[in-house]
């Protein structure tokens, strides 16, 4: 046997014993989109006691995008005097008109980009056209944008702008454990990577304040494992902490130059969350110096009009209050083919995990199920 | 949320580096790892650098990527493993 076997399977034998030690049923949630992903891909659902449940939380920042920015950004998009540059995530999200490839089609310009700073250099090179980069996503991708906002600063580019709607995890959470909808949960699987930027230690507040558990993992099967157990072992042990099983990559206080770069071009203010509505300090607002590259200023866009696709759910399913299969157009109406909602068109979405992954047949579980699946003693 | 891939620096020059992703050469802004040398091993996030991975944590974790990456079939992720220079795809993924 190999060692990875050996190791996981040790694992997975102390992921059973720990399980059964605890007597109840316990629930945890995963905050990151690659987290789903990963656990998903590797089987961990398959593999999970009866008795735990691995719920999913607002991690897919694609699906955690309120549909009103959404909206604004296939509307800038579809600007014959703009050029607009995305990540690959956003190209098929549905808005009211149409996604960005159907803008495309209608004559928009928008352009995948690998990097924000592709982005910048397209500015540079077409001067005559404003070029807009899509700025999405969690920690993890913001400084990306803080440098190229430095950059075009730098080369002094006057036709670069953002559309940011970056979003911050630790005010999500805190709303989730405050006011959300979901099953009590013993702890939260931290996501690795927007870890590397605002570090471990952070997740303290959360502990201390909630009584939940922080565990912070990695994404390979193995360092997947590990968390879970660790979260489990916790329980079993009657204590609430802070863990760092990530430790190759995430250091307690972070990474300080992506720091210093988010704090000089963005400070916290409130964001739109689909399903969650407007947090509070979750948002990484343009400092006024910087505000000249607002690309919602710029083309003086309208403020967004909040409106959901029909029938879906996406709002319930990121902030865990329901599973996917509880959606009527699941596997149905929506499809990763034809999806209507985000969580079905995101690589990291929920409902696209369930349907890659052998849950598409689940697709509507019954009431009574449902309630079983998600209702965990305290 | 926001996958991000571990790779080997093989060379820099100022804040441009070129990694080594799975046998591929890639283009990485290092301006937020400026302790990365040639030769570390550091995690690639939409075109940059997010982290230096530290070597002594990291060696558990380092021998079972490898692993299971020989028992998926893809030899490519070792260190060693012989360089490819052609340009890979780029997927544009946030993700
Ligand atoms: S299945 Fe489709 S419509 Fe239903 S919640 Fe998921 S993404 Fe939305």
């Amino acid at each position: 046997m190999s060692s990875t076997h050996a190791f996981t399977d040790n694992l997975l034998q102390r992921l059973r014993e720990a399980a059964a030690a605890i007597g109840q049923n316990v629930a945890f949630m995963e905050v990151c989109g690659t987290h789903t992903t990963s656990a998903f891909r590797c089987g961990l659902p398959s593999v999970l006691p009866p008795n735990v449940r691995l719920i999913s939380g607002p991690g897919c920042p694609v699906c955690v995008t309120s549909q009103g920015d959404i909206d604004r950004l296939i509307d800038l998009g579809a600007r014959r005097d703009v050029i607009l540059c995305t990540y690959g995530d956003m190209l098929r999200v549905p808005g009211r008109h149409g996604n960005l490839e159907n803008a495309r089609v209608r004559g928009g310009r928008i352009e995948v980009v690998y990097s924000s700073m592709d982005a910048v250099k397209l500015a540079q090179k077409q001067p005559d056209r404003e070029v807009v980069f899509a700025a999405v996503g969690f920690e993890t991708t913001a400084p990306a944008t803080a440098a190229a906002i430095c950059e075009a600063q730098r080369l002094n580019i006057g036709n670069f702008s953002v559309l940011a709607s970056h979003k911050r995890i630790i005010p999500a959470m805190r709303a989730l454990l405050t006011d959300g909808e979901i099953p009590k949960i013993k702890g939260f699987l931290c996501p690795g990577h927007v870890s590397v930027i605002i570090g471990s230690e952070v997740y303290q507040s959360i502990v201390d304040q909630f009584g939940v558990s922080c565990v912070v993992g990695g994404f390979e099967p193995p360092q997947l494992l590990s968390a879970l157990v660790c979260l489990i072992e916790l329980v079993v042990n009657n204590k609430t902490a802070l863990v760092n099983q990530y430790p190759e990559a995430v250091h307690a206080r972070g990474n300080r130059w992506a720091l210093t770069l988010l704090e000089k071009i963005f400070e916290p203010g409130a964001a739109r969350w689909r399903g969650m509505g407007t947090i509070p300090d979750s948002g990484l607002i343009l400092r006024s110096d910087y505000q000249s590259f607002d690309a919602a200023r710029r083309f003086n866009l309208p403020e967004p009009q909040e409106r959901e696709p029909a029938g879906c759910i996406c709002g319930k399913v990121i902030s865990g209050a329901a599973l996917p299969g509880q959606c009527r157009l699941f596997g149905r109406a929506c499809t990763p083919i034809s999806p209507i909602g985000p969580c079905m068109v995101s690589s990291e979405g929920t409902c696209s995990a369930w349907f890659k992954y052998g849950k598409s047949n689940q697709r509507t579980i019954p009431p009574a199920h449902l309630n079983e699946l998600l209702e965990v003693s305290s | 949320m926001c996958l991000a891939v571990p790779a080997k620096l093989i060379r820099q020059d100022g804040q441009q580096g070129i990694v080594d992703l799975h046998g591929n050469r890639l283009p990485v802004n290092t301006m937020m790892t400026p302790e990365a040398k040639p030769g570390d091993w550091i995690l690639i996030h939409a075109g940059f650098a997010i982290e230096r991975l530290n070597p002594e944590a990291a060696r558990e974790t380092f021998a079972l990527l490898e692993e299971v990456d020989r028992t998926s079939g893809n030899s490519d992720y070792r260190p060693d493993a012989q360089q490819n220079t052609a340009t890979p795809a780029v997927r544009g993924d946030m993700s």
